[in-house]
């Protein structure tokens, strides 16, 4: 009978422990380096910088196109107010255009970020998965361990009971004195075995271990 | 389980490999950080950008501010222009001047006010949509993981109730095989 199993034999091998350890170190890596990188365009997508630049860009745009000088438009002063309405419609426009990359700038920070937590969360759904086959595991080995100890004490019963009814069955003649002043052999009587102990052939009860053993006839006999 | 990851990420070298003794745990605590993390760096953003699609009017807001400077911006461009080349105009002239520039601007601002309305509600939707899609997967991924969960579940309380049946029928056939033997013993 061999003995039982080692925990050691069920050690992870060398690769899956590298494989680990490399996870681990690329996991560290990215925290400190790519995870502040998103945060920071996570800060820069609540300051409105790009609406600020086009803007600057509109207003230098209109005053660059509509404020050449001339004459006859200062004296009839009509200058003034279209220069206000393309002004107000050039700072619309850019408004309008800092807005969209801001919102996409801030849209795409979130769906980076959710995709990660996305991530964490099936790895998380994996981690519960390899918990649940590791307690599936544990309780078979249990229920395994459980039904063995019932099999053996089933078959140590079993054993005895066999034993019980093959010594009740031994018959042995014996053959008893003959009463005092008679001669000759007695009237052969034969002798049943009782539960726990046998009768040898002459009708006489097996004890001691050495005997019962032979009796037996457990290592084979002539 | 946090305790330990951040015992890993403080005691760590740059350039050395962990050592990872127990990768299961260590995965669920790599995980269950990695979601507090973003709860704590990104979660306040993303209410603020839910909310911000739904009540925006900042663009709104800029053109109303843009037209009130533009009146006195083009008043003064006018004035300086008139001025360099000497335009000497009567009252008449300035007060017609002066409605023009107002309304002018008027317009333009009315204009540029509305173009903003449109603007706004164009954004807020376009950015309502954008956030709605990344909660459809959030939706998606929380579902899967929850389903994954469940049968787990399914597969443990399975697992569960075979061993108990197979429990009963062993002890019941080991108990019938004890019985048997005896009825037989006592036979005799």
């Amino acid at each position: 009978m061999g003995s039982g199993p080692k925990q050691t034999d069920y050690e992870a091998s060398a690769a899956e422990k590298t494989s680990a350890s490399v996870a681990m170190a690329e996991h560290k890596y990215f925290k400190e380096k790519y995870d502040p990188l998103l945060q920071k365009m996570r800060d820069a997508s609540l300051q409105d910088k790009a609406t600020d630049t086009l803007r600057g860009r509109a207003n230098a745009d209109t005053m660059q196109q509509l404020t050449k000088p001339s004459a006859q438009r200062a004296i009839r002063g009509a200058d003034g107010g279209d220069m206000a309405q393309a002004y107000q419609a050039q700072l619309g426009i850019a408004n309008t255009s800092g807005k969209n990359i801001q919102n996409t700038a801030q849209t795409n920070v979130l769906g980076t970020a959710r995709g990660q937590a996305a991530d964490a969360q099936t790895g998380m759904a994996k981690a519960s998965r390899l918990a649940t086959s590791e307690a599936l595991t544990r309780a078979k080995n249990k229920q395994a361990v459980s039904q063995a100890k019932m099999s053996a004490a089933g078959q140590v019963a079993g054993s005895f009971l066999a034993q019980g009814m093959a010594n009740k069955a031994t018959t042995g003649t014996a053959h008893p004195e003959m009463p005092a002043g008679q001669k000759g052999p007695g009237a052969p009587v034969t002798k049943k075995g009782s539960f726990m102990s046998p009768v040898d052939e002459f009708g006489n009860k097996v004890s001691g271990f050495g005997n019962r053993l032979a009796a037996s006839n457990f290592f084979g006999g002539t | 389980m946090t305790s330990g990851y951040q015992q890993y990420r403080d005691s760590a070298g740059t350039d050395a490999l962990p050592t990872v003794t127990d990768p299961d745990k260590t995965y669920a605590a790599i995980t269950r950080q990695d979601y507090l993390d973003y709860k704590e760096n990104y979660g306040g953003f993303e209410d603020d950008l839910i909310d911000r699609a739904q009540n925006d009017t900042s663009l709104i807001d800029s053109a109303r501010a843009d037209s009130a400077n533009a009146a006195g911006l083009m008043s003064g461009i006018s004035d300086r222009n008139a001025s360099r080349y000497g335009a000497a105009l009567n009252p008449a002239q300035m007060q017609q001047r002066g409605r023009s520039l107002e309304r002018a601007n008027t317009l333009g601002g009315v204009q540029s006010i509305n173009d903003a309305r449109v603007a706004q509600r164009e954004a807020n939707t376009k950015q309502l949509s954008d956030l709605i899609n990344i909660g459809q997967g959030v939706n998606r991924s929380s579902l899967s993981q929850m389903g994954s969960a469940a049968a787990d579940a399914t597969q443990r309380n399975n697992a569960f109730s075979q061993a108990k049946a197979a429990s009963k029928a062993n002890t019941y056939s080991t108990l019938g095989s004890l019985g048997s033997m005896a009825i037989m013993a006592f036979a005799f």
